[in-house]
């Protein structure tokens, strides 16, 4: 175990939507990155962190979610529709960081859906998640046929490329704004820490910090 | 023209060339050797069985993830295995069912699976193991944990941590100590298993929480789940734990988390998990549980090295080659095979002993550094 104490801890930190929330509750638990990681002309991936066995890395949401499951990074945040999509067995989720929050929907055209849900045995879904997706439709009996694109979902209903979408949902604005309405909620979505299964079990210093994001959930929470 | 993907193996399966497959081999011997030494008498079950008798004798072992096809003979479903214990519980309740108990049985096989996930690619694994049948007492449970940590020792690994939990945990809560309704249980189970209290919550089951921190160094976490225990629903299995914890302590570092179900499909009170430096995941399970069709209690381990041999493939020695040139001293050779030399022999003058990988050259009887 002494092997495990001189490795570096690798925090992963999800580019965009969460991270400015997700900044003051790391450093609340002791989790500060060097200046370079706010400098927007650094092209550096990984950051020092003020705690010196520590590092953090700045990838794409659902890459974090991959890190950590593969223990290349040991804990990082996330939202809870990443871990929900990947479901994967090697993470553990056990602080709910009560930032970041949003609902994942199904939503369709406001003029009204050519194939209503109700005499179809099979749909087609745009949806950047399309394991959640069909899982939803399965409890209903419906077979989804997914297309996963990576971003600006909204079109495809307008160009004919699906009747419906899975998307997140803040505000409703971008819906709106193309034509479109939330019609079911599928989940209720907030960022989540997230460590690594035989991190949690081997190395102290992730239980520790586990610790320390609990404590300060739980303060918030009072 | 030859097709470049005609060779290709499936994905999930590999070659292990001699460097990797001497480290396999050894490991499989080492953890034979010491389960031999404790008294396991060791079993070979066939590669491929009905698939009924494989789906009885473990509750929750899937046969969907299984090769399956029809068996031209009998037109019954036949199944590639995926676990031995399975077989060894065919086994301990057909052909030795009178057998005295208990009845300490070992094997070590390949298992394969129909499909790889993303995480663990591999469909083919090494599967090594213990099972005492008979028991699933705390005393057998202890036995089995310190047999799992010297056999892993013998095999070669280092930094071994072990994660006890309680398989049946929710069940046993859910009867009386925080009352839940069976529909509930599935979604309870799964949030405690993601260790994530926010889904448990939604879940319904605020008051199985404080089995989330109830985890990590043993003795904290099992003063902390004696403190959840307030029922007194517990008592025999904390008491079963604690008596395993002091078995082996000091032989490896200890941890409790009682709400882990990672790999535990079919184990009833007691389960544990096995980690190592350099080894990403586990390196083996075991547990208590109960033989299929019999309902006979017992107690075993398996160890999956592949991860293992990965890991100290690079240092494993192949041992030292002996060239023997052409017309050279037979009962010398024979003489230096018996000190466990290797000998590589010459078939024609074109044959090059440091091209071939030998160390040492067969000079006028004795072993001579080419």
């Amino acid at each position: 175990m002494s092997e495990t104490a001189n490795r570096l801890l690798t925090f992963a930190v999800p580019k965009g939507r969460i991270l400015d929330e997700a900044l003051p509750v790391m450093a609340r638990a002791g989790v500060v990155p060097e200046s370079a990681f706010h400098d927007k002309a650094d092209r550096s991936l990984s950051f020092a962190c003020e705690a010196a066995d520590m590092r953090i890395i700045r990838v794409r949401a659902f890459d974090v979610a991959t890190f950590v499951a593969f223990g290349a990074a040991q804990v990082g945040i996330v939202g809870s529709d990443v871990i929900e999509e990947f479901n994967y067995s090697e993470l553990y989720a056990p602080v709910d960081l009560d930032i970041g929050h949003c609902r994942l929907s199904v939503a369709e055209p406001a003029e009204g859906n050519p194939a209503p849900l109700g005499n179809a045995s099979h749909l087609r879904v745009a949806t950047k998640y399309p394991n959640i997706t069909s899982r939803h439709f399965e409890r209903q009996g419906v077979q989804a046929e997914c297309v996963k694109l990576n971003g600006a979902m909204e079109l495809a209903p307008s160009l004919g490329l699906a009747g419906r979408i899975v998307d997140l949902v803040s505000t409703g604005r971008t819906l709106q704004q193309n034509g479109l309405v939330e019609k079911e909620r599928i989940m209720d979505i907030s960022a989540r820490l997230i460590v690594n299964r035989v991190a949690l079990k081997t190395d102290p210093r992730v239980a520790a910090l586990v610790e320390r994001f609990r404590a300060n959930a739980v303060k918030d929470a009072a | 023209m030859s097709d470049p993907t005609s060779d290709l193996l499936p994905e999930g399966l590999e070659d292990r060339l001699p460097q990797s497959a001497a480290a396999a081999a050894r490991i499989e011997r080492d953890a034979m050797a010491v389960m031999g030494a404790h008294g396991f008498d060791r079993v070979r079950p066939p590669l491929i069985e009905f698939e009924k008798s494989m789906a009885t004798r473990t509750d929750g072992l899937m046969t969907r993830h299984m090769f399956r096809f029809v068996d031209p003979r009998s037109l019954r479903t036949l199944a590639l295995r995926s676990d031995i214990t399975a077989q060894v519980g065919r086994i301990a309740a057909t052909g030795l069912s009178d057998a005295p108990r208990p009845l300490r049985l070992c094997y070590a096989g390949q298992v394969v699976r129909i499909a790889g996930d993303q995480l663990e690619p591999r469909r083919e694994n090494l599967q090594i193991g213990a099972e005492l049948i008979g028991s699933d007492s705390a005393a057998a449970a202890g036995e089995m944990v310190e047999l799992a940590i010297t056999a892993l020792e013998a095999a070669g690994a280092t930094g071994i941590s072990v994660d006890f939990t309680l398989p049946d945990l929710v069940d046993t809560l859910a009867a009386e100590t925080f009352p839940l309704a069976e529909e509930k249980r599935d979604a309870v189970r799964r949030e405690l298993d993601a260790k994530d209290a926010g889904g448990l919550t939604d879940a319904g089951g605020e008051a199985y929480i404080p089995l989330l921190f109830a985890t990590g160094p043993f003795d904290d976490a099992l003063e902390k789940l004696r403190a959840i225990d307030a029922g007194g629903a517990l008592s025999s299995r904390l008491e079963g734990l604690q008596q395993i914890a002091d078995r082996v302590r000091g032989r490896a570092r200890l941890t409790l988390d009682p709400s882990e179900r990672h790999g535990f499909e079919y184990q009833s009170w007691f389960g544990f998990t096995i980690f190592a430096d350099g080894v990403r995941g586990a390196v083996g399970r075991g547990g208590t549980y109960l033989i299929g069709g019999t309902g006979e209690p017992a107690t075993g381990f398996s160890l999956y090295p592949e991860e293992l041999v990965e890991a100290v493939k690079a240092q494993e020695s192949l041992g030292n080659k002996l060239f023997l040139p052409l017309g050279h001293d037979r009962s010398a050779a024979t003489r230096l095979r018996g000190q466990g030399w290797r000998t590589v022999e010459a078939l024609s003058d074109a044959d090059d002993a440091a091209a071939l990988g030998c160390s040492h050259l067969l000079d006028g009887g004795e072993a001579k550094p080419v």
